[in-house]
């Protein structure tokens, strides 16, 4: 061996000694932990792969938000839920009961009460006739109060289930209830669902855009459009009915769309760098996210705003541009389900009238919520309908539980006005378009409104038939989590065969 | 108290059968087994087995017996299985005794191959009663012919007015949901549906049907209790009529029960006719969507599809395992010539197509009128005029037709009158005529037309609040 290659061989030692002095034991727990994460990810995944072939939904996590097709075909391609938060009362809409009016001021009969817990109502309360007055409407008959004039006339659109029940008489689990089918916080959203299931249209916007009113959120807060196990991107967006959408849509000052771009192609380039090392399909879901906010950018602000719809379309809604209303939002969710968004979740707060204060009686301040109501949804059924878009779009209307027949007594005292308790054995929901039967009611209460007689339907049968329409069968729409398939309906919830056409 | 007890006691029958069955058949297999030198160590444990099955040949025996009074079966068919169940006892009693003591005079090979045929015999008895006498024939009986009475299924009538009430309507009824535990071989409360006079003659209870009046009866009774209540009928486990069902049995004994009458002999009241036009096609319970041809269509061409997605178009099957296809240029609104030649190389598959709110216009029309299996097509809010319009005669699938916010007019609409199959026209804000709605009504007779141009009005209630009422006090 000569003197030269004695001194090579000790400069490459010297190199490899260099190279083996950065491998720090930082590197070896990071190393050993990749290692053994593989092999637990490895055995988990070995003992449920058989599981997950059979899910009919395929997750993508590079484009989650592609369109996908449904099992079966369905007649709604989209769906708007306008949820009056709070609970409004059936007996004051929909359900006219003339025998509860002779009960009036009448001490409320033992065996409504032996058993029955009820939120707020304590001791003997006095029944409470209905405080409106009823007429029938259209070539169906249905019987709608004088608090909603507008609605009286298209009735022959709406298919009434007079005989909801639940079994929550608090609002945030009943609201949990109807929406994510479980009481209690965890599960996903029926617009999550869905959008997981069918994916969306319109790869510009959001696929599950959530707008509320009535200045507060629901009380079960943003769980109600939460993801729950399901992979994030499928949550509710909340946009803003005032001023930007989204906040921070817009670029700030001194950053134009180009540099905006070229910073969104460099962090996804990071991104994509990591993901190569990682192989987490998070990271492909988040690098879709940022492309899909810099789309949304020049997309939604255009979608979002109502001042460019023509004033006859204004005065048909009753909207009041510039103002956070439900109006708006109405005519909001009419311009996203028209581009293609699958699932437009309204929240209006403010339905609870229990009489505690004049905004809560049920002669005043519920009078003029329906007010703020009834004029916009009339328009969109109207609206939806003239555009050909009805026969496509499933309109659900509802609350989380109905009222009681009974004036409500908190903490057996006279409340100052006229109201009434949650009460969780009947209440209306009504349901329109794509494929929904139009003029039709089902489901019936006992003669003072107490109970659901027939056609007694759950949160879990609406659950299931809005699946329906939108082409699943909810028993095999499944997600595997935690080692089980998870379902919306949970073990319960049948299709509603009747109101559909 | 005591009857309480023995029912009890009884209900363990099914339970325990099985303990003879199988302890009986392990000493004969090891009776069996034991003849080879090579298995001769198994010999000592043939008596122990053979007692212990003798003891559970005994048990069943007896919670047999008690089951057999307390519930209501088929009395030959119990009969035959209660005495094989004796002869099995008996027969192990005596292959024990001979084990134990070879002197015993009988052959042990005749005790051994007649205890085998009779604990096959019996358990086939046994099964028969619990499970109904074709059971185990069934699969084959299903796989060789369409009978309604094996599958258990309700067929459509062909016309339900001129069908026999009670032999079309009513007894497909009671064949699904009923006959399982009221029939021939099981009688369920000493209640037998399957034959007219046993069920008007009702069960242990009294009679279940009061013709004429239906609310009385306690077979409609027990049908419209909760679920969960004991007495309810089916059982909760088992599958329940559809409320239309009830409402059939209702009105059938509503109108006397009569077994020979037609359907439009007896009285019909609104509620209940569209029930019974709906038993005419019983497939309408699971409508099927029209808007998907039945035929089938082979696969498009992967890469044409992958082109137009490429453009930002959004191509997808309509349904899982379909090749149709539908079309939508919701974020794509320039719609040129390549994507128009991209369609047409789609035509056969291309079923639903959403052009609305792009460029596209007359000079368009040329290759959309080729896309012949359009069932849906949506052209609102583009730049289409009657010229354009009138090119789609071909178009005779068409059942959508959305042409809102274009400039077209009633003169080319009534150029499609060919297009028997469409089922809504949408026209809101276009320039048809107020006197043209009539004729489009009358061109089109089949077809739902929306005009659109809806207006809420304004009342007076719709920007007022009411007030907090003054107050007395």
């Amino acid at each position: 061996m000569t003197q030269k290659e004695l001194h090579n061989q000790r400069l490459v030692r010297e190199a490899e000694h260099a190279v083996m002095r950065m491998n720090t034991r930082r590197h070896f727990l990071k190393e050993s932990a990749m290692g053994l994460g593989a092999l637990a990810l490895g055995s988990l995944f070995g003992s449920c792969g058989s599981k997950a072939s059979q899910n009919s939904v395929v997750f993508d996590p590079a484009h989650p938000l592609l369109p996908k097709l449904p099992p079966f075909a369905g007649k709604a391609k989209s769906v708007i839920y306008l949820h009056m938060a709070g609970a409004p009362s059936q007996l004051e809409l929909f359900d006219y009961k003339p025998e509860l009016m002779k009960m009036d001021g009448q001490d409320c009969p033992q065996s409504l009460l032996e058993g029955k817990k009820f939120a707020f109502i304590r001791g003997v309360p006095k029944m409470l006739g209905p405080q409106a007055k009823f007429a029938q409407y259209g070539d169906s008959g249905a019987w709608v109060s004088e608090n909603m004039p507008h609605l009286s006339s298209i009735v022959d659109e709406l298919s009434f289930l007079k005989a909801v029940t639940t079994d929550q008489f608090n609002h945030a689990p009943a609201q949990l209830m109807v929406h994510t089918g479980s009481a209690r916080l965890g599960r996903p959203s029926l617009g999550s669902w869905v959008t997981y299931g069918l994916g969306t249209e319109n790869q510009n916007l959001p696929g599950f855009v959530v707008l509320t009113s009535g200045g507060r959120n629901p009380d079960a807060g943003k769980s109600v459009w939460g993801s729950g196990f399901l992979p994030s991107v499928y949550q509710g967006v909340q946009c803003r009915s005032e001023g930007d959408p989204v906040l921070f849509i817009k670029d700030p000052d001194g950053m134009d769309r180009d540099l905006r771009k070229a910073s969104i192609d460099a962090i996804n380039e990071v991104n994509a760098q990591e993901y190569k090392e990682y192989n987490d399909p998070e990271i492909l879901s988040r690098i879709s996210q940022y492309e899909m906010a810099y789309k949304m950018q020049i997309a939604a602000p255009e979608v979002m705003n109502i001042n460019n719809e023509p004033q006859y379309i204004h005065d048909m809604y009753g909207t009041k541009p510039g103002e956070g209303c439900f109006a708006n939002n109405v005519l909001l969710a009419r311009k996203l389900v028209e581009k293609g968004v699958r699932f437009v979740q309204l929240f209006d707060w403010g339905w609870d009238s229990h009489g505690t204060d004049a905004s809560l009686a049920i002669d005043v301040g519920f009078i003029n919520k329906c007010r703020s109501v009834d004029k916009c949804i009339t328009a969109l059924i109207l609206d939806l309908k003239q555009r050909g878009l009805l026969e496509e779009t499933l309109v659900v209307w509802g609350g989380e539980f109905g009222r009681t027949p009974m004036m409500e007594n908190r903490e057996g005292k006279q409340n100052p006005f006229k109201g009434r308790d949650h009460h969780t054995e009947a209440f209306t929901i009504w349901m329109a378009g794509a494929g929904i039967k139009k003029g039709f009611t089902y489901g019936e209460t006992d003669e003072i409104g107490y109970s659901s007689i027939s056609g007694k339907v759950e949160p879990f049968d609406v659950q299931a038939t809005i699946l329906n329409q939108l082409g699943f069968d909810h028993e095999k729409f499944t997600y595997d989590f935690q080692g089980r398939p998870f379902r919306l309906t949970d073990t319960r919830g049948k299709v509603i065969s009747d109101i559909i056409a | 108290m005591l009857l309480s007890i023995t029912e009890f006691l009884g209900h363990f029958h099914p339970l325990l059968v099985h303990l003879p069955i199988g302890i009986l058949l392990i000493g004969l297999l090891l009776q069996w087994l034991s003849r080879k030198e090579k298995h001769a160590s198994l010999k000592p444990a043939i008596p122990i087995v053979l007692l212990w099955g003798t003891v559970a040949a005994l048990a069943s025996c007896i919670t047999g017996y008690l089951l057999s009074i307390s519930d209501d079966y088929d009395k030959t068919l119990v009969s035959l299985h209660m005495w094989m169940g004796i002869s099995v006892a008996l027969v192990s009693l005596m292959l024990y005794a001979k084990e134990k003591n070879p002197a015993f005079a009988i052959d042990k090979r005749i005790l051994s191959i007649g205890l085998l045929i009779l604990v096959f015999l019996t358990g086939h008895l046994g099964g028969s009663l619990t499970h109904g006498s074709d059971y185990l024939t069934k699969p084959f009986k299903d796989i060789f012919s369409n009978d309604t009475l094996s599958t258990a299924t309700i067929k459509p009538i062909a016309n339900v007015q001129e069908a026999v009430a009670y032999q079309e309507v009513i007894k497909p009824i009671l064949e699904t949901k009923c006959y399982s535990c009221h029939n021939a071989n099981k009688q369920k409360g000493g209640l037998r549906m399957d034959d007219s006079l046993k069920l008007m003659k009702g069960g242990k209870d009294g009679k279940i049907i009061e013709p004429g009046n239906a609310d009385e009866s306690e077979m409609i009774k027990r049908l419209l209790l909760p679920v969960d209540n004991e007495d309810h009928m089916p059982p909760k486990e088992k599958p329940q009529p559809t409320e239309q069902q009830i409402a059939l049995l209702h009105w059938w004994i509503s109108n006397n029960a009569d077994f020979t009458k037609k359907v439009k002999e007896l009285q019909q009241t609104d509620k209940l006719k569209p029930i019974l036009l709906a038993l005419q096609n019983v497939t309408a319970i699971k409508k099927e969507a029209t808007d998907i041809p039945k035929t089938t269509v082979e696969k498009a061409d992967e890469k044409v599809i992958d082109q137009l997605r490429q453009k930002g178009v959004v191509v997808l099957p309509v349904v899982q395992n379909s090749n149709y296809l539908m079309a939508n240029f919701v974020t794509d609104t320039i719609v040129d010539k390549d994507d128009l030649q991209l369609l047409l190389q789609l035509k056969k598959q291309l079923i639903w197509l959403k052009l609305d709110d792009t460029n596209i216009g007359d000079d368009g029309m040329q290759i959309i009128s080729q896309l012949t299996n359009l069932i849906k097509l949506d052209l609102s809010h583009t730049n289409i005029t009657d010229k354009g319009l009138q090119q789609l005669q071909p178009l005779t699938n068409l059942q959508y037709l959305n042409l809102v916010g274009t400039k077209i007019s009633a003169q080319s609409l009534l150029q499609l009158k060919n297009l028997y199959t469409l089922q809504s026209l949408y026209l809101y804000q276009t320039n048809v005529g107020k006197n043209d709605w009539e004729t489009l009504r009358t061109t089109f007779p089949k077809t739902q037309i929306d005009s659109g141009g809806y207006v809420v009005p304004l009342l007076a209630t719709d920007t007022s609040l009411v007030k907090e009422p003054k107050k007395d006090y």
